[in-house]
Parts: structure tokens; C-alpha cells; sequence
């Protein structure tokens, strides 16, 4: 009786697995200008030519955060999309939000012969001296979506990336046009004190200085958790209640607890602001309750990172910094962009 | 007679300090912040409860049998997935009952394996059950590739779900009649048949409730079930109250299950406990959590402030044993 139970018990869990595994993402067509984008993807280009053929294999590493993290995740597919494209073999390695891991990625791709790094790193100043030895040893290294410190500029080739503190001044700027009367925002901030949580805030705050924006009251969460922003949301909405008009949320994901918590208070006009431009954000906006996604193109990311990588193994010249353009989605601009895979 | 007053005052505070606790807290925010004890707050409050209560119920069983279950971030994270990935090829009710199966066999799963290694020190069981909450995971990232599933995504009705996660009775979440009928049904359990109180047997001495021929793997294999189907349970709620699943979802509710528990009065020793008790637990850890929104706090300071609780909490119970 007991190993049937077991068996019909194995039996579920198989079929539960099964029927709710998924084709994993493909990538899109990005966009290819620095800075703010309404416009949606243009071509990329494709005038810098694959490395000379040396018939020696060209190794890439992607060293990220985490791959538990839905954008990194993605990112990591463009890697693996572009790289026969470019001529590179890539191979991933995580930091699981550990620094010294990164500093071990590194070490191994030394060791190991790499010829380009590309890395998003958990902690940008912990790195410096792994990456320094990279450098001597001939690794070309890349910035992925995250720039090493002012000053360390040396220890790095190029970086390629959307600028947190950029999409703080676009939110910012955004809800400036949309509120020239001035306007009550709450301010739900990502993991406490992880880097694109800082920088998402301080654009935000630097941008609306001197403004006729308020910012009621700003919390962050203990983890990237829509739960937490529910919560935050929930307390605010007591705390504040109809003097709240606009929501600034960092994350898409984050910004659906949000919406959430304002449908159960019957406040569903609130201007709701969400940085990542995922599939989430995308829908939320396309359904009218988020006003705003502000999205990051990693697969142009990738292939401006895999461009530059290429131009300096040819010897050619190349942009040392590659700002991808951040998207602005809403309900006017919103079929201008590809929908996103992640 | 005054000596007898103060003695029982003493007794009093010493026996229900949860629940000085929770009047404590409520006392000096709502003198800070009104606002903290209106009618929108309240429902607030009974609102952010969710999933807590569930995966504290059956951390609760775990640490009364004289163990530990991390791997509860792992299963609610797996079963929130699967439950929300199953909506659309078998409709709400199968949804849930295969999340909930899942849960069982995930926690059916846990027990076999640390009877069948011998595990039975509590350091054992904490590295073996992170093992499985690791697995658990990466097998979710693996089903969704780390993205988020939105529930409203689905073709087929979703009210069921709608229901648990916002909808109401009056003012009182309609989870909430939902989780009182588990928990009488837990307490009775727990208090009145064999199976309960031998769990609390296996916690005290697991030796001696061997020799008085308890089946001790038996035990273990039903506390880790219990606690697979509370997480599930959980899981549902989650999903359900936020309308989106992802593989990382359960990150964080195993030590806050474990402070809600500890804060209750269950000894991390094992042995004693109460399920009634942990209730507090889960109230007086959300309503730290409420508070501090409201009243401006950090969320670096909301974090000391469980870590002071749950050291204070374990504190006060090595006390109690001296």
C-alpha cells in the first residue's frame, strides 16, 4: 500500500512537471540607439565581420549575478543566440550574488584561456583586482549592464549597458510631463541595497529636485519579491491613502503587487510606473493598469557587446562605452517594440 | 497576598510574553501612528498574514518532532509554478490538488531521505534539507527559466484563486476561514490522537520514544509531509494573493516561519509546542513588519528588529529550561 502511494505520488509530481514545462526563450529583435527609445528595434548591425578565422576555438564567459534573476536568465540565452553568429563558444558562470564567486569565475578564466569576458557582476569594486589580473593576462573584458567604479576604468575594454540611474531620471522625467501640476508619489525600491535599487532611486530623486513632485514616503524591499511590494504597497495606501497619485515601483514584477494591493483599496487610477519592460510590464500596461514600463534591451546588449569583442580581436576600433537604449513603453508606444521573451 | 498577586503577575508575563508583546507593539504604534489601529489596517493586517501562517504550521510539527525544514523555500517555490503552470490544462481544482500533492510527495520526499542517510541530529537535517530546497529550486528556474508566470495570463477562470487571494467576508479574508478550519483540524490532530502527541514524544527523546516502540523514521517521514503540504498550501495562498508565481518565490519564509514558531513558545529543542501558540508568533511577526512600514522604519532596521526578536525569543526559552 505504501509503495503504491509512493509510486502514485512519483506518478503526480512526473506528470505535474511534464504538462507545465515550457519551450525556453528564443530572443528578439532589439533596439540599437543609446539612450531613450519610443520608436522599437532597429536592425543591428552587421558591418563588423566575424574575427579572422584562426581555427583556434574563441571562448567567451558570461559571469553573472544570478541566473534565478528572470532578466539575467534571458540575457544569458542572447549569449547562447549570438554566439554562433559572432564565432564565439560561450560558457556561463554564476555568482550567486557572491562576489567571491565572481572572483573565482574570473580566476578559472585565466586558468582556462578565454579570450573575452563579459560580466555583470554582484559587487562592481570587489572585483577589481580578479579583473586586473585579466587584463594582464590578455582577457578582453567587457561590462555587462553594470559599470566598474569611476576611476578603475582601465581594468575594463568596454562597457555595454542601460544605466539604472538613467531609468530613475526617465521614470522621473516621465511622470514630470505627465503631472505638470505636480503630483504624490510612493516610491517601492527593489532589494535593499543592491546596486540597481540605489541607482534607480538616486536617478529618480536627483531628477525631481526642486520639482513639484512629492515623494510621500519611499521603502525597500528585503528581496526582489512581489510579495514585499504588495505588502509595502498595502501599508502605504493606509498611511496615505487617496493623496497618493503616482506609484514608482523599480520592478515590473514588483509593480503587479502594487496594482494588486490598489484594485483590493479600489484605487485603481493611480499612475503606476515599473522599470524592467518584462512580459509582466508589457501586459500590465497593455490592460491599462500600469501607465509605464521603462525596458532594458539585453539582447541588443549582447550583440553590442559581442560586436565590440569582435572589433578588438580584428584590431578595429570600437566604443568603449555602449549605452543601450532604454525603452519606453506605454499604451501609445507599446506596439513599437517586439514583445519581450522573459 | 500581595506576594501571591505579584507571583501570578510574573507567571502571567512569563507564560503568554507573546502576547504582552503584541499588545506592547499595538499600544505604542497606534500612540504614534493612529492610523495603525483603523479599519483599513486591520484588513490590511489580515491580509499580509498570507502564506505565513500556513508554512508556520507545519514548521511547527517539524520542530516539535526535533528538526528542521528549510527546504520549505524550495517547495513553495516548485509548487507555486507548477499550481500556476497547471491552471490552464486542468482547470483551478486540479491546479490545487496537484500543487498540494506535490508538496506532500516533495515532503514524503524529504522524510524518506533523511531516514534512509540516518539523519537525526537537528545539523543534518538543516544541511540535507537545504540540499533538497536547492533542488527544488533549480528544478522550478528549470521549468520557467527563471521568468514569472501571471496567473491572468490563462485562458481558463481563475475565481478560485481571485477568491483566496483578495476576496472577503465583511472585513475578514476569506483564506483566513479557509486556514481556521485546517488549524482546529491540525490542533486536534496535534492534541488529541496517537500520531499527534507521539510527535511530540519523537521531539522530547527520540530514544526513549523509540524504546517505548514509536516508530521514529515513520514520525520523521510525517512531519516532513505535513510540512510539504502546509508549504503548498502555502504556496497556492501566495500565489493567489500576489497573482504571480516564480522559481525564487519561497526565499525568506524559512526563517521567518522558524521566528514565528520559536516566538510562539515551541522549543527549538523539540518536544513542546503548540499550534495555537505559533498563531501568535505569525501575528506578532506581521504586525512588527506592518508597524515599521508605518512608522517610516528602513528596511535594514525592519531586519534588525526580527533578528532581535528571534534571538530575544530563543533567549527567553533557554531561560524557561534553566
Amino acid at each position: 500500500m505504501k509503495k503504491l502511494m509512493a509510486l502514485l505520488l512519483a506518478a503526480v509530481l512526473v506528470f505535474s512537471l511534464a504538462a507545465c514545462a515550457g519551450d525556453a526563450p528564443t530572443g528578439d529583435s532589439p533596439t540599437a540607439e543609446p539612450g531613450v527609445s519610443n520608436e522599437g528595434p532597429e536592425k543591428p548591425d552587421d558591418s563588423t565581420e566575424k574575427p579572422a578565422d584562426s581555427g583556434e576555438e574563441i571562448k567567451v564567459a558570461f559571469i553573472t549575478q544570478s541566473l534565478s534573476n528572470a532578466s539575467q536568465a534571458y540575457a544569458w540565452t542572447q549569449f547562447q543566440k549570438y554566439a554562433d553568429e559572432y564565432g564565439f563558444t560561450v560558457t556561463v558562470f554564476e555568482e550567486d550574488y557572491d562576489p567571491q564567486n565572481g572572483v573565482a569565475a574570473i580566476g578559472t578564466c585565466i586558468a582556462q584561456g578565454y579570450a573575452a569576458i563579459c560580466i555583470n557582476p554582484t559587487d562592481p569594486s570587489a572585483i577589481i583586482p580578479a579583473l586586473m589580473e585579466a587584463k594582464e593576462a590578455g582577457i578582453i573584458i567587457g561590462m555587462y549592464s553594470s559599470e566598474i567604479p569611476p576611476g578603475n576604468e582601465q581594468y575594463r575594454d568596454f562597457m555595454c549597458g542601460t544605466d539604472d540611474f538613467m531609468a530613475g531620471e526617465v521614470a522621473a522625467q516621465t511622470l514630470m510631463e505627465a503631472f505638470p501640476d505636480g503630483a504624490n508619489v510612493v516610491e517601492v525600491g527593489g532589494q535593499s541595497g543592491h546596486d540597481a535599487q540605489i541607482k534607480r532611486h538616486d536617478g529618480f530623486v536627483a531628477t525631481i529636485e526642486g520639482s513639484n513632485i512629492k515623494v510621500l514616503d519611499s521603502q525597500n524591499c528585503e528581496a526582489w519579491a512581489s510579495e514585499d511590494a504588495m505588502a509595502i504597497m498595502e501599508d502605504f495606501i493606509v498611511a496615505y491613502g487617496d493623496d497618493i497619485d503616482v506609484v514608482y515601483c523599480h520592478w515590473d514584477v514588483g509593480a503587479t503587487g502594487c496594482i494588486e494591493a490598489l484594485k483590493n483599496a479600489g484605487m485603481e487610477d493611480v499612475y503606476v510606473i515599473g522599470v524592467d519592460g518584462c512580459s509582466v510590464g508589457y501586459d500590465q500596461v497593455r490592460e491599462g493598469t500600469q501607465a509605464l514600463s521603462i525596458g532594458q534591451s539585453f539582447s541588443q546588449m549582447t550583440q553590442d557587446a559581442f560586436t565590440n569583442i569582435t572589433k578588438i580581436l580584428n584590431g578595429e576600433d570600437f566604443e568603449e562605452v555602449v549605452w543601450t537604449a532604454l525603452d519606453i513603453v506605454t499604451i501609445d508606444t507599446i506596439d513599437n517594440f517586439p514583445y519581450p521573451e522573459w | 497576598m500581595k506576594r501571591y498577586t505579584s507571583t501570578s503577575l510574573g507567571n502571567f508575563l512569563k507564560n503568554n510574553l507573546v502576547l504582552v508583546g503584541i499588545v506592547v507593539l499595538i499600544v505604542v504604534t497606534a500612540i504614534i501612528e493612529p492610523k495603525f489601529v483603523s479599519e483599513a489596517n486591520l484588513t490590511n493586517v489580515m491580509r499580509q498574514l498570507w502564506p505565513l501562517p500556513f508554512i508556520a504550521l507545519g514548521m511547527t510539527f517539524v520542530i516539535i518532532g526535533g528538526f528542521i525544514d528549510l527546504s520549505v523555500v524550495g517547495m513553495i517555490s516548485l509548487a507555486g509554478v507548477v499550481t500556476a503552470s497547471l491552471i490552464d490544462p486542468l482547470g483551478q481544482v486540479g491546479a490545487i490538488l496537484c500543487g498540494i500533492l506535490l508538496g506532500a510527495l516533495m515532503g514524503y520526499l524529504n522524510g524518506r531521505i533523511l531516514t534512509s542517510v540516518g539523519a537525526m541530529i537537528q545539523a543534518e537535517v538543516l544541511f540535507i534539507t537545504y540540499g533538497m530546497s536547492s533542488i527544488y529550486t533549480a528544478i522550478a528556474l528549470l521549468l520557467t527559466n527563471a521568468e514569472t508566470i501571471r496567473i491572468a495570463r490563462n485562458t481558463k477562470p481563475i475565481t478560485i484563486f481571485t477568491t483566496l487571494g483578495s476576496g472577503t467576508v465583511g472585513m475578514v479574508p476569506v483564506v483566513l476561514f479557509v486556514f481556521i478550519v485546517l488549524l482546529v483540524f491540525m490542533h486536534l490532530f496535534y492534541t488529541k490522537t496517537l500520531a499527534g502527541r507521539g510527535i511530540s514524544l519523537m521531539g522530547g527523546n527520540k530514544d526513549a520514544a523509540f524504546l517505548t516502540g514509536y516508530n521514529v523514521k515513520r514520525g520523521m517521514r510525517l512531519v516532513y509531509t505535513i510540512s510539504g503540504i502546509m508549504s503548498a498550501m502555502g504556496a497556492i495562498s501566495l500565489v493567489s494573493r500576489v497573482t504571480t508565481a516564480t522559481a525564487t518565490s519561497g526565499i525568506g519564509y524559512e526563517t521567518n516561519a522558524i521566528l514565528c514558531v520559536v516566538v510562539g513558545g515551541t522549543s527549538l529543542r523539540g518536544g513542546k509546542g503548540s499550534v495555537l501558540r505559533t498563531m501568535l508568533g505569525v501575528l506578532l511577526v506581521v504586525l512588527l513588519g506592518n508597524c515599521m512600514n508605518l512608522l517610516g522604519l528602513s528596511t535594514y532596521m525592519q531586519t534588525v528588529m526580527r533578528g532581535a526578536v528571534l534571538v530575544t525569543a530563543i533567549w527567553l526559552d533557554n531561560r524557561k529550561e534553566l
